[in-house]
This record gives C-alpha cells, sequence and structure tokens, in this order.
C-alpha cells in the first residue's frame, strides 16, 4: 500500500462528490438542519408524549381522583355516566374514591393500573409539598450495589460504615446521584456516593414513557438513582446513557448510506475497471474511497464528543470515548462496505444499509442501555463510551474486551469485501448468498486456508455470541442457558463450515472424503487455537457472568477442577471441533442437502457435548 | 422477497425491545419468583411486615448488619435491609448484588416493600399531615406491556413501511437515471409521467398492504388493532407523501447519492416537524389502535389524506413539465 | 513483448479460455478475432492483469502482470468505456495520470498533445454530458496519459458511427507507426484486415488458428475459379453475354473446360479470387461449411451488418 496513492484516491473521492453533493444539496440540507433547531424547543415546550390521551376515564369534578387524572396526559377525562363502560365511551369509571367500573380488556386493567401509579406519583408529590417532612416523607432509603465474587467468598467487613444517607429528605440536589464504578474494577464493592435526593419528592421521573423528557441529558448521565424516598430508587436504567448512544451512532446511518452510494456506483456499468487496471493496488483504492468516510465520521463523533463535554459530562476525558467509538465506525463502514459489494442494485443497496443500520445500532445501543446493570454491557463500545461520559474509570482490559471484536469483525468485513473487489466478482450479478460464497470462496487458496477462515470468522462468532447473550439477558435464566447453548452450537458450527461449503462449491477442494476430512480437521484445529486466544482474553477480563460464562464454558476449563480433569477439559473442544466441522465437511463435499444434514450433525453432537460439559462444571 | 424478510428482521427486533427493554422499565415482569431478603437494624420489624404484604418475599432477620453482610455475600440472602430510626424517620440502607439481572429485580422488589412502609407510616402520621394521601386504587393483573405495545411498537411497525418506500422510490428513479434507460423513452410509446405513475404508486400501494399485514399478525400475537380503515388510511397518506418527496428529489437531483440524503433529513424533519399539528401522527396512529380516537384525530388523518393527494397531483404536473432529454 | 503460455481460464465449470499459446513482438499489431464470447475480452483482460488466469502465465516486458512496473508501461482500452459522468476530461484525465506516476507538468503537455491529435474540444465539459464518440476519445486519451509501450485494445472502434470509426482506426494505425505494440479485438474484420500484422481466430475459447493474414488465407480460405464459357454448361448462369460457372478446384476447371468442348464452345476467361478474412474465419470458426464458401459468405456478412 501506498501512502501518496491512497490519499490520492481519498482527495478524488471528495473533490469528485464536491462536486457530486452540490450547492443546493448543501443549502437544502442547512435549511432542514435550521429548521429542525428552530422546531426542537417548540416541541420540547409541548413535550413529545407519545402516550397521551391513550385511556379515557370517566370521572366527575368531585371526585378526588378528578386531580390526578387531568395531570396525568395519559388519560382522555369525561364525564362519568353509569353505563359510559358498557357502552365503550370510557375504559374506566370512577365515583369518589371508588373506581367503579373498568372494560374486562387488556386496555381496561391497563387503564387500572396507569391510574394506580398515577396515584402514586400524584402522592408522592403532595407529600413533598407538605411541611411536615418528618411525616409525609418518613422512609428514606439508601441503596447500595456490593459485589458478590463469584467463587471464593469476601470479607464483607467493610462497606457498611460509609454514607449512612442521615441527613433525610432532601437537600435540593441537582440529581446527578452519579454511581461509580458500579461494575467491573475489582475494588468496587462500594458504590454510592452521598446523598440527594428531590426537593419536590421525586416521583417526577418516572413517568412519561420510553421516550417522555428528552431533556436534562446532565441530569441523565447518573440515572441509576441511589437514595431517596422510596420511590426515588429505580433499577439502573441510565435513560440519559441510551440517549447519549443514540446520539453517537445516529450520524454513522448518514454516513454508511453516502459510502455505500458511491462503492456501489464503481461496481455499475463497469466504472471501477480502470483503476484496477492502473498500478495502484486494491487496498489503495479501497483505503483511498473509505478514508473521506472514516474521517467524516470522525469528526461528527468528535463534535458530539466535544459537544457532550461542554454540556456538562464531568470527569469525562474525551478521548477515551473517542477512542472507543473508532471500532464502532471502522464496523458501521466495513459492513457497509461488504453490503456494498454483495448488492446487485442501489435497491438491493437500501435493504442491505437498513438491515445493517437495525442490526449495528442494537449491537451498539441495546447492551450500551445495561451499562450501569451489568459487565455484558461492556460487550458494545458504547457502553465505554457511556461510562467515560459518566466519569467512571475504565481499564485497559475493560477497554480491549469491549473494543477488539468489533474492531476485528470491522477488519474481516473489509478483508472479506476486498477479496470481491477484483474483476471477476465486482461485475457480476449474483444473488447475495452466491456472493457471500464467493466471498469466502476467494479467500481458499490452499487447503491450509481451511484454518485460516475459521480463525477470521471468530471475531464473527464472538460478536454474535454475545449479542445473543445480551438479548437473552432479560429472559429467566432456566430458559437463557439452553437457548444460549443452542445459539453457541449453531453459530459455531456455521463458522467452522459454510467456507468450506463454499471451497466445495467453488472446486477449490476437491470433493472426496479423505479431503473433506483433511479441512473439516484443520478448519477445527484453527477455531480451536483461535478461541483459545479469546479464552485467555476473557479470563485477564475478570468478571464474567453466569450466562455468558456459559456460552464460552465450553471453550475451556471452569474453576476447581482436579488438574487432570482440566487437561481433558482443554483438549476434549479440539476434538471436538475437528469432529463436527469433519461432519459438515463430509455433508458439504457431496452436496447442498448433503451439507444441511451434515451440518445439523455437527450443531446435535456440538450441543450434546456442551450439555454434558455445563452439567459437569456448574452441576 | 429481500423487503419481507428485512420487515420480519425489523419485527423481531421490535419485539426484542418489547421485551428487553420493557422488561427493564418495569422488571417486576419478568420474574416474581422469590427473593429472600436479609432484615437487621431497629426498625427490622416495620420492615418485615411491610415485606410481608408483598408477594414473593421471604424475610429473615438478623442481629447486626455485619452478620446479614456475611450471609449475603455467602449467598444465602439475595438483599439485605438495614432500617434505623432517626428523628422519627426510618433510614433504610439497602444493598443489592451489583452487575445481574438479580439486581434489577432486587431493587424494584425492595422499591415496593418499602413503598408500602411508607404507605402505612403515611397513613399512621396522617394527623400531622396538611392533606392526606389519596388511596390506592386496587392491584390488577395488567400487562406491563399494554402502553409500549401501542404507542411506540405500533407506530413503528406502521410508519417503517412509508419510510422504506419512499426510500426505494428514491432508488426506482435515480436506478434508471443513473443506468441511461430514461433516455430511451424517446422512442418508446410511454411517457415520463406513465414511468413515474407506475413507479409511485407501486410503492406507495405496497406500505398500506404491508401495514396491513402488520395489523393481521399483531393480531395473531393477540394485540387487537382498532380503526383499521382510518389506520390503512393514514399509512397510505403517509407513503404517497414520502413517495413524492422521493420521486421528486430523484428527478430533481437525478443523482441516487443527493437524493437519497436530501430524502432522509427531509422527511426526518418532516416527522418532527408535525409534532406541531394538534396531534402527532404517532399519537394518530397510537389512540386510532388502542380505540380512543378523537375528533382531532380522525381529523388529522383526514387532512393528511387530502394533502397527499394535492401533493400527488402537483408531483405530475412537475413531472409533466420536464423533458426525458435531460437525462 | 508479450508472451502468453497455455493460458486458461474456468469460471466454475465453464472454460471461457482454453490454453492459449502466443507471443507478440514489440512494435507488432495483433489481432484476436472471433464471434462473441469466444474468449476475446477474458484473454485480453488476462493480458492487463485484471483477470486471474486459472493456469498459465502471462507476460509483458519480461514482467508478470501483477507487478505495478509492468502496470505503468500498459494501456488498457475495455470494450465499453465507463467513465465518471461527474468529472471532466481534464480532471479525469490528470486523476489517472497521478495513478501512473506521471509528472504533472508532463502530464498536462501530453493530455492536451493527446487530446489534441484526437480533435476532442469542450474539455471542461462533464463527461455525463458528452457523445459515445467523445467519451470513447477521453478513454483513448487516459489509456495513453502514461505513454504506454504496449496498448491492449478491446473492441475500440465498436458502437461508434461510421465517421468516428474510421478516425480510431486512422489513430491506432497512427499509434502502431510509431512503433507501439498493440494487442486488440474485434469482431469488424474490416478493421482488423486494415492494420493488423498477424492475426489469432478464437472460437468457444480457443485459438483456433493463428498466423500472418496471408498464411492464414492459404490455410483455411480457398481460391474460387470463375470460368467464362462461350455456352451454357451445368451449373453456369449468363453474365454478360458469356456463361459463368464458379468452382474451387483446378480438376472442376478441366471438367469445365471439356464440358464447354463437348457443346462446341470454348472458355473465354477463367479468374481467379482469393477468400477474404471474413470467409477465413467464417471456415475456421465452422469447419463444416468449408466448399459452400462464397454464396453463404454474403449472406452471413450482411446478417452480422443488419
Amino acid at each position: 500500500m501506498e501512502l501518496r496513492k491512497f490519499l490520492r484516491i481519498a482527495r478524488w473521492e471528495v473533490t469528485k462528490n464536491a462536486g457530486g453533493i452540490d450547492r443546493r444539496t448543501a443549502a437544502i440540507t442547512v435549511g432542514a438542519l435550521v429548521v429542525l433547531g428552530v422546531l426542537a424547543p417548540l416541541i420540547a415546550s409541548q413535550g413529545v408524549a407519545l402516550d397521551s390521551g391513550i385511556y379515557r376515564a370517566g370521572v366527575d369534578e368531585s371526585s378526588p381522583y378528578h386531580e390526578v387524572l387531568t395531570d396525568d396526559a395519559t388519560f382522555a377525562v369525561h364525564p362519568a355516566s353509569s353505563d359510559a363502560v358498557e357502552e365503550g365511551r370510557v375504559d374506566i369509571l370512577i365515583e369518589g374514591t371508588e373506581v367503579v367500573d373498568w372494560a374486562d380488556s387488556a386496555k381496561g386493567r391497563a387503564a387500572l393500573a396507569e391510574l394506580r401509579s398515577a396515584v402514586q406519583r400524584f402522592n408522592d408529590q403532595l407529600m413533598g409539598q407538605d411541611p411536615n417532612q418528618t411525616a409525609a416523607s418518613p422512609v428514606s432509603v439508601t441503596l447500595r450495589y456490593v459485589e458478590r465474587s463469584l467463587a471464593t467468598t469476601q470479607s464483607a467487613g467493610d462497606g457498611g460504615a460509609d454514607s449512612g444517607g442521615s441527613d433525610d429528605g432532601g437537600t435540593g440536589g441537582d440529581g446527578t446521584g452519579g454511581t461509580d464504578g458500579s461494575s467491573g474494577s475489582s475494588d468496587g464493592s462500594d458504590t454510592t456516593d452521598g446523598t440527594t435526593g428531590d426537593t419536590d419528592g421525586g416521583g417526577d421521573d418516572s413517568g412519561g414513557g420510553p421516550l417522555g423528557g428528552l431533556g436534562g441529558l446532565a441530569g441523565g448521565l447518573g440515572d441509576g438513582g441511589t437514595s431517596g424516598a422510596p420511590s426515588d430508587i429505580a433499577p439502573p436504567f441510565p435513560f440519559g446513557s441510551l440517549v447519549l448512544a443514540f446520539v453517537f451512532v445516529l450520524p454513522l446511518n448518514f454516513v454508511i448510506q453516502a459510502y455505500g452510494s458511491t462503492i456501489l456506483s464503481e461496481r455499475i456499468n463497469r466504472r471501477g475497471e480502470l483503476m484496477l487496471v492502473s498500478p495502484v493496488s486494491r487496498g489503495d483504492i479501497i483505503v483511498g474511497k473509505t478514508l473521506p468516510y472514516f474521517l467524516g465520521a470522525m469528526f461528527f463523533e468528535g463534535l458530539i464528543t466535544v459537544g457532550l463535554l461542554t454540556l456538562g459530562a464531568e470527569g469525562a476525558t474525551g478521548w477515551i470515548s473517542l477512542l472507543a467509538v473508532t471500532p464502532l465506525v471502522l464496523l458501521f463502514l466495513g459492513a457497509t462496505f461488504l453490503g456494498a459489494m454483495f448488492a446487485r442494485s442501489f435497491k438491493e443497496l437500501t435493504f442491505v444499509t437498513v438491515t445493517i443500520t437495525v442490526a449495528l445500532t442494537s449491537f451498539a445501543f441495546v447492551p450500551a442501555i445495561f451499562t450501569d446493570v451489568t459487565p455484558i454491557a461492556l460487550i458494545s463500545p458504547l457502553t465505554i463510551v457511556v461510562r467515560d461520559l459518566q466519569g467512571q474509570a475504565i481499564s485497559l482490559v475493560e477497554f480491549g474486551f469491549s473494543t477488539l471484536p468489533a474492531m476485528l469483525t470491522a477488519i474481516v468485513t473489509f478483508g472479506l469485501g476486498a477479496g470481491l473487489y477484483r474483476e471477476e466478482d465486482m461485475f457480476t450479478q449474483r444473488p447475495i448468498p452466491l456472493k457471500a460464497l464467493d466471498a469466502l470462496s476467494g479467500r481458499i487458496k490452499r487447503r491450509s486456508s481451511a484454518a485460516k477462515l475459521s480463525i477470521l470468522l471468530l471475531p464473527f462468532v464472538f460478536v454474535t455470541e454475545l449479542i445473543a447473550v445480551a438479548m437473552l439477558f432479560a429472559v429467566p435464566q432456566s430458559f437463557a442457558l439452553p437457548a444460549i447453548l443452542i445459539v453457541v452450537a449453531v453459530v459455531e458450527e456455521l463458522a467452522k463450515s459454510i467456507h468450506l461449503y463454499a471451497g466445495f462449491v467453488h472446486r477449490k477442494y476437491v470433493r472426496t472424503t479423505r479431503n473433506a476430512v483433511i479441512v473439516g480437521s484443520l478448519s477445527g484445529l484453527g477455531f480451536f487455537l483461535a478461541e483459545k486466544v479469546s479464552l485467555v482474553v476473557q479470563l485477564l477480563g475478570g468478571d464474567i457472568p453466569d450466562v455468558e460464562q456459559a456460552a464460552f464454558l465450553t471453550g475451556g476449563a471452569g474453576p476447581a477442577v482436579s488438574a487432570l480433569v482440566a487437561i481433558a477439559l482443554l483438549l476434549a473442544p479440539l476434538a471436538l471441533h475437528a469432529v463436527t466441522a469433519t461432519a459438515s465437511a463430509i455433508g458439504a463435499a457431496r452436496s447442498r442437502r448433503g451439507y444441511v444434514v451434515g451440518l445439523t450433525v455437527a450443531i446435535g453432537i456440538h450441543l450434546a457435548y456442551n450439555l454434558t460439559v455445563v452439567s459437569f462444571v456448574v452441576g | 422477497m429481500l423487503a419481507l424478510l428485512i420487515q420480519l428482521f425489523i419485527a423481531a427486533f421490535s419485539s426484542f425491545l418489547v421485551v428487553g427493554l420493557t422488561s427493564l422499565y418495569d422488571p417486576g415482569s419478568v420474574e416474581a419468583a422469590g427473593l429472600e431478603v436479609g432484615v437487621s437494624g431497629d426498625a427490622a420489624t416495620e420492615l418485615q411486615e411491610a415485606a410481608r404484604e408483598v408477594d414473593g418475599i421471604e424475610t429473615v432477620r438478623f442481629g447486626s448488619p455485619a452478620t446479614a453482610m456475611a450471609q449475603f455475600q455467602e449467598r444465602r440472602v439475595d438483599a439485605v435491609l438495614d432500617g434505623r430510626l432517626e428523628n422519627g424517620t426510618i433510614a433504610v440502607t439497602a444493598t443489592v448484588p451489583d452487575g445481574s439481572i438479580q439486581s434489577t429485580l432486587a431493587v424494584v422488589q425492595i422499591r415496593t416493600i418499602l413503598e408500602t412502609l411508607e404507605r402505612t407510616e403515611r397513613v399512621e402520621r396522617a394527623q400531622w399531615l396538611d392533606r392526606p394521601p389519596l388511596p390506592l386504587p386496587q392491584e390488577t393483573s395488567a400487562s406491563p406491556y399494554f402502553g409500549f405495545t401501542y404507542t411506540v411498537l405500533v407506530p413503528l411497525l406502521l410508519f417503517l413501511p412509508p419510510f422504506i418506500s419512499g426510500s426505494i422510490a428514491v432508488d426506482a428513479i435515480t436506478e434508471e437515471i443513473e443506468r441511461g434507460t430514461l433516455e430511451l423513452l424517446r422512442v418508446a410509446p410511454v411517457s415520463l409521467t406513465d414511468i413515474v405513475d407506475g413507479k409511485a404508486l407501486g410503492m406507495a400501494v405496497l406500505a398500506p398492504l404491508q401495514a396491513i399485514l402488520w395489523i393481521v399478525l399483531l393480531g395473531a400475537n393477540g394485540i387487537t388493532v382498532r380503526n383499521v380503515p382510518w389506520l390503512v388510511a393514514l399509512v397510505g397518506a403517509a407513503s404517497v407523501l414520502v413517495v413524492v418527496v422521493g420521486v421528486v428529489l430523484g428527478l430533481v437531483t437525478a443523482r441516487r447519492r443527493q437524493a437519497q440524503l436530501l430524502y432522509s433529513i427531509l422527511v426526518l424533519t418532516g416527522f418532527a416537524g408535525l409534532a406541531l399539528l394538534p396531534e402527532h401522527p404517532t399519537t394518530v396512529v397510537a389512540k386510532l389502535a388502542v380505540g380512543s380516537a378523537t375528533a382531532t384525530t380522525t381529523a388529522t388523518v383526514v387532512a393528511l389524506a387530502l394533502s397527499a393527494v394535492l401533493l400527488y397531483a402537483g408531483m405530475r404536473r412537475y413531472v409533466r413539465t420536464l423533458d426525458p432529454e435531460r437525462y | 513483448m508479450i508472451e502468453v503460455r497455455d493460458l486458461r481460464k474456468e469460471y466454475g465449470d465453464f472454460a471461457a479460455v482454453q490454453g492459449s499459446t502466443f507471443s507478440v513482438e514489440r512494435g507488432e499489431v495483433f489481432g484476436i478475432i472471433g464471434p462473441n464470447g469466444a474468449g476475446k475480452t477474458t484473454t485480453l483482460k488476462m493480458l492487463a492483469g485484471l483477470i486471474e488466469p486459472t493456469e498459465g502465465t502471462v507476460q509483458v516486458a519480461g514482467l508478470d502482470t501483477d507487478d505495478a512496473d509492468m502496470k505503468r508501461q500498459l494501456g488498457f482500452l475495455p470494450e465499453e468505456s465507463p467513465l465518471y459522468e461527474e468529472m471532466t476530461p481534464v480532471s479525469y484525465l490528470s486523476f489517472f495520470a497521478d495513478l501512473y506516476d506521471v509528472p504533472k507538468n508532463v502530464a498536462t503537455r501530453r493530455m492536451h498533445e493527446t487530446l489534441d491529435r484526437l480533435d476532442l474540444d469542450h474539455r471542461d465539459r462533464q463527461l455525463g454530458d458528452m457523445s459515445k464518440g467523445m467519451k470513447r476519445k477521453v478513454a483513448i486519451a487516459r489509456s495513453l496519459i502514461n505513454d504506454p509501450d504496449v496498448l491492449v485494445y478491446d473492441e475500440p472502434a465498436s458502437g461508434l458511427d461510421p465517421l468516428t470509426t474510421n478516425f480510431i482506426i486512422d489513430f491506432t494505425t497512427e499509434l502502431a507507426e510509431e512503433g507501439k505494440t498493440i494487442v486488440f479485438s474485434a469482431h469488424n474484420l474490416f478493421h482488423v484486415q486494415s492494420i493488423c500484422d498477424r492475426v489469432a481466430i478464437m472460437n468457444e475459447g480457443a485459438i483456433v488458428a493463428r498466423g500472418p493474414l496471408s498464411k492464414l488465407r492459404e490455410e483455411h480460405g480457398e481460391t474460387t475459379y470463375h470460368v467464362y464459357t462461350s455456352v451454357e454448361v451445368p451449373g453456369s448462369v449468363r453474365e454478360n453475354g458469356s456463361y459463368k460457372r464458379s468452382v474451387t478446384s483446378m480438376q472442376a476447371v478441366e471438367q469445365t473446360r471439356e464440358a464447354a468442348a463437348d457443346r462446341d464452345g470454348t472458355v473465354i476467361d477463367i479468374r481467379t479470387e482469393e477468400s477474404s478474412l471474413e470467409e477465413v474465419f467464417l471456415n475456421v470458426a465452422n469447419p463444416d461449411r468449408a466448399g459452400t464458401a462464397s454464396s453463404t459468405a454474403d449472406e452471413r456478412s450482411a446478417d452480422s451488418e443488419a
């Protein structure tokens, strides 16, 4: 790769499009943004209450609940009449302090539940205004998150003493009760800091629906309310983080639109052919075409970081955020690049971009919501960003755990896409699944490529499994564990064998059983080696929650087992991966149907093995 | 085909959002299974009494906070509550495990205990209060997802197809231009208006069909959507509006990149700008679907439909002034 | 200058090029002809290093095709000229001059010289607004921006109006006279005939004949003898007061002479006619039709022009 060459291509990409994105487009864009800027305060002042008026309540002004219901935008208030519910005019009917009738439907019950929480909020607000705070707020609470170590018992001596929360009932805090080090680092066993509590009795932060009230960015940073009245404590659901995470991901979706377009347009009408005959390498072309979009995206992210810093994210470094967001930017671009190499037309590209947007946004965004809840959140680089903006310290291992899988996946997507960036694949119109096989088979040179590809695909496996872990995080463990094991078996077997299938289809491997055994074993070996490396990284990473451990336990030894068993457990996966990959390979050497059968068998074996190991180690 | 796959993917993602986010928002719905709480301090009795009123809570009393914490570390109890009487109020220090789903559950359960305690204490002290707290209505087994389903999920599912339709309309127009096929129109017996009509209407019809599909699927999952004709009309109007935007941008810029960029920005701006209406279209969808429509709701649908028809007519007029040779 | 050995390209089960071997000398003009799908374009793209051969080797000036130095010595013109529509000829050519490491001042001078020779004005107009012929001229200028020794042109004059076609053929001839080594493909045989030193005929992926045109004619063409007699003989047609019978062997000429003598007539004249390259090509491509040559050849060429 030559610096001068790819910089020249990058400059061309910018100037060509500077002519392309003309003044009119730029003007309209700026205009639209200005309009949005003008509208924003207006809209904010109105409040974006998505759920306003979805329940209808019949209540008379004499009822004490009338005030509650008119305060709560969720309810549309109608005059009470005894047959209103039967006639379907209201969902809930109130007389005095008595709910006399409600619709016998999901809606009626939801309305009643909403009424109950509305009354609770109303009460809290009422009590907050009472001059006698001892009577109005008889209970105050301080919440502490304390780590329980997995294997060893920690002396519980310290901890209890500090932060008693003694000055009860609101000193008029500003709401930034930031938790610090609520997870992860080894010393973090005590996590509260001081007391805050709202003067107005709190409660106002729990309403508004999932999107209500985007305001209070800074205040929302540490939303895992830790002290105050009972209704102030909330499970760690950092709404502020959620908004932040979204702000970081949003511009990427615009950048990949333009990036996908420029890559695909090289492929339309064979435009890119001439650059391929010139004395520049494929790498130069790809880096040159990507660089402007990468720098553009990083510029946006930089602006956002600076903006958030000035908005008052105290203790944030900023540069850690920017560094953590880099792999994410690359991942978006890499996936789009590969997608644009697959797509046959702009229409397909639009679908591909939408898929990438949804998939990667959920990968980055959903785990980041759990930032203060669980270390699993670290699978998303955005978690690092959110933590940094909350002013928390981040260890190097955490940073690596969070960013490396995304980084490696980004590199692999670029690598696979680059494999298609040649005359034979670029300009042909093949369905996307076949293109995917082309991309893989483009990387096959000899039989040992089987091992190499298994290693290359490991980041994908890793990220997919982590996403599965994150997705199953919320469901009961009795269901999550088997589900995780199934996901692991399916994903790993696919990653080990799909490139073997591509090799057989493209005649890179000769279709014999002997060959199938050889490439199958090599693929298993490669996967085993890569898995071991990633295991070491994880052991360094330290505390891994139970569910996640189950996902990766099958790759290595658990604690507290004898040396012999440990060795057996270490080598057993090698045998497993080789055997299952061979099973798939033998099927793949036959035909497509053969591959499906082989793969199913492999998944079955893998699953059985996983269940054995997990029940042996855990049970 | 691919379109449907992506839609399914988005639906899967959305239902994950429903389960995942809502359970976090109201984690009590995930698991009501037993939580063992260690109780200590001089307010232990009050805490135990309050806990008795909450389902699925077992309490164990300890002499000192230290022993309770030891048991907590040994995983004998899931959480510890230490209550002290201070200046006539009860100060509780709650300890929950860090970094797991249990902590979320524990916090919710503990909040319920403490709110019960607070209520009891307030009633006992009601004579010193200016205005006593209102009694709580009875509890029901309502689905915690109900509001979310109608205010977020249904609007998301119904507005996504129009947005994608408009985006594909941009592609359809710019692709013809970039591949040079519009030039062939000179010799073909169809006019530019015919072509644009065909493409625009095809896209505009697709979105309401998808909306109907979603409504049927939601119905199959036990989510009843009411006022279906109104909703379909609204989705139809929305999709005509965005398709008009897409087609015009495609014809004006003749380049996909600009057109798509402008399309995204303008449609999102427009969508946000609609908040200035008395009811935002998402609220309209929610109210219609849940069956709480008002006169404003239906008036909004009618207004949107009218503006869709007008804009479409405007687009056709604009297309008629165009000379296909300029492409 | 160009050495091609056992060149083979497979796409799955389909062999697009099946083991070609040929070499091109410095300064030579080498034509590759054949019907659509014969493997001409694939062969040229392998010469230019765009496609990696499944088997076999290509060397240009002693260098492998993946060598950047080799690419610097080669000018490639693809069959269709895909250009970046939003660029102007000047910005387009300067960009490629940069990619080919041509110093800026040299590039500017060379660019304008070439465009002058190609008679192209409107150098600041967007490429997207230009006619097909103008685009092709810009593409040719691009193939010359690095002053290459070897030119690989795929159908340089196809799909253009006759005037531009002739212009481009003449231009290519000039380039050959300047000493450039040129390999090009065509299915319009007239162009090949007028400028090629040697040709190779490809059909279904294989080179079925090669050599100087005269040699190919000898081997695959045939001589037609038009025997004009004073009386009607079997198989003759009346033409300008005499009778003409067209035959393809000296024996048949003798038979005709005897037949005329039997009918008290004489042979007035015998004219010989050599096959055109077109006929050679058709004979090679379809050996079965040899013998019915001249009668169908005209129809075929009429077809292909239509």
